[in-house]
C-alpha cells in the first residue's frame, strides 16, 4: 500500500495551482508532431504534452505525468481513451477530487 | 468467503464486460441503516480511502471505511506488475491516488481465462474483498474487467464521492428530503444496476419517519385528496396538480400515488393521472 506519490486530477485552470507535481489530464488532441503534441483540456483551454508518440487527431489521451509549466506537461504514462469521452464528466471530476472531497485522493 | 450466491454470479458474468456486480445489494429488507457484511454488496473507494481504512478488530476482522463497515469493494486502475503463478496472479493496482497489492486465487478455469487478458499498463476494474496480511492491506480479486469505455473511470471517481456522501449523511441520521433524487442524475448506461441499489436505503428512511410521526409524502399526498376541494371533484385530481400544490417531483409523487393505492386509501377515476380518495369526506 503506497500513496506517497498520488496523480493529481487536473484541467488548464488546475495545472497551475500542481506544477512540478505529479498529474493527470485528459485532453483532445489537436495536433500531434512526435515530440510534442498540443490538446484541448477538459476545460477548453490549450495544453501542451510532451514525451507523446504520434496519436490520431481527434483523440482522448490521459496524460500522467510531470506539470512542467502552468500549461505543460511531461509524459510518465499514457492511454489513449477513445474517440469518445465525456469531458464535461471528467472536468468535474477534477473540480470535486480537488476541492471538496480531496481527502478520498490526496 | 464466497458463501453467498450472488457473488458466484458476479463472477461468471465479469468477463462477457457486463457488471451486476451492484444487484447483489438486497438492501430492501433491512430497514436499519447499520449494513451487515452480508447485505452490503461492492462499496466504490479509492485506493487512498482503503489506506486509511481502520479494522473493527484483529486481522481477520471487517475494514470500517467512514464508520461503515466494508468487505468487498471495486476499485477502477491500472495493472503494474503482474506475476503469474500456478496457485495465484499477483499484481499491483493504481488507480492515482495510491498503489495496493491483489491478488486473485486460480481456483477455477475461469480464474486464469479472465487474468490472461490482463496486461500491465491496462485500465481494469477489480472487484474483491478486502484483506489485511502481515500489517498490509491487500485486495483479494474475484473480478478483475478491462475497461473499454472510458467514462467508466470518471463514473467510477463520481462513484466513490457519491457513496462517500451517502454513508457520511447516514451516519448523521440525515433527514430524507430532496437529495436522494441527484441519484438518478448520475446514472450512466452500464450503471443502471448500481443507481437502483444506491437509492434504496433513501427511501428506507422516508419511510421510518413517516412511522415517527413526520408528514412523509404519503401523508401529504393523502391529505390533499381528503379535503373537501379535492372529494367534490368528481374526476379526481391530475398527479400534475399534486406535484405542484405540493412541490414534489412527480417521480415522487407516482411512488406516494402507487402506495397509497395498494393501501386501498385513494383509486384511479378516469384515467391513470387522476386520483381521488376512498374515504367520503
Amino acid at each position: 500500500m503506497d500513496t506517497s506519490s498520488p496523480s493529481v486530477f487536473v484541467n488548464a485552470e488546475l495545472l497551475r495551482m500542481h506544477v512540478g507535481k505529479k498529474v493527470r489530464a485528459v485532453v483532445h488532441v489537436i495536433q500531434s508532431d512526435g515530440e510534442i503534441t498540443t490538446g484541448k483540456s477538459t476545460d477548453e483551454h490549450q495544453l501542451i504534452v510532451k514525451g507523446l508518440p504520434h496519436v490520431s487527431l481527434m483523440s482522448y489521451v490521459e496524460v500522467i505525468g510531470i506539470a512542467e509549466s502552468d500549461q505543460s506537461i511531461r509524459t510518465e504514462t499514457w492511454t489513449n481513451f477513445g474517440n469518445t469521452f465525456d469531458t464535461q464528466s471528467y472536468n468535474q471530476v477534477c473540480q470535486l477530487a480537488n476541492g471538496e472531497f480531496k481527502g478520498l485522493f490526496l | 468467503m464466497f458463501s453467498s450466491s450472488q457473488f458466484d454470479a458476479t463472477s461468471a458474468f465479469a468477463g462477457g464486460g457486463f457488471s451486476f456486480t451492484q444487484q447483489t445489494q438486497p438492501t430492501d429488507s433491512t430497514p436499519s441503516p447499520a449494513k451487515s457484511r452480508e447485505t452490503q454488496g461492492l462499496v466504490p473507494v479509492t485506493v487512498k480511502q482503503i489506506s486509511e481504512a481502520s479494522q473493527s478488530g484483529d486481522e481477520k476482522s471487517n475494514f470500517v471505511i467512514n464508520g461503515v463497515d466494508v468487505a468487498n469493494v471495486t476499485v477502477v486502475g491500472m495493472v503494474f506488475e503482474k506475476v503469474g503463478r500456478n496457485t495465484d496472479v499477483a499484481f499491483i493496482l493504481d488507480d492515482g491516488t495510491g498503489r495496493m497489492k491483489c491478488r486473485r486465487w486460480m481456483n477455477e478455469n475461469f480464474d486464469s481465462i479472465e487474468m490472461e487478458e490482463i496486461l500491465d499498463g491496462m485500465y481494469v476494474r477489480v472487484n474483491g474483498h478486502l484483506k489485511s496480511f502481515q500489517g498490509a492491506k491487500q485486495l483479494v480479486a474475484f473480478s478483475v474487467r478491462p475497461v473499454t469505455n472510458f467514462d467508466e473511470v470518471t463514473f467510477h471517481f463520481i462513484d466513490c464521492i457519491h457513496n462517500h456522501l451517502q454513508t457520511k449523511s447516514q451516519g448523521e441520521g440525515l433527514t430524507p428530503t430532496q437529495p436522494q433524487l441527484v441519484d438518478t442524475s448520475l446514472s450512466t448506461p452500464m450503471r443502471n444496476g448500481s443507481n437502483g441499489s444506491q437509492t434504496a436505503p433513501s427511501s428506507q428512511l422516508s419511510g421510518q419517519f413517516s412511522i415517527d410521526g413526520l408528514k412523509s409524502c404519503d401523508q401529504l399526498v393523502l391529505d390533499y385528496l381528503q379535503q373537501p376541494s379535492s372529494i367534490g371533484q368528481e374526476k379526481g385530481i391530475h398527479r400534475d396538480e399534486l406535484s405542484r400544490q405540493l412541490k414534489f417531483p412527480v417521480e415522487k409523487i407516482m411512488e406516494s400515488i402507487r402506495s397509497l393505492e395498494e393501501e386501498g386509501l385513494i383509486y384511479s377515476t378516469i384515467d391513470e393521472f387522476h386520483y381521488k380518495s376512498t374515504a367520503s369526506g
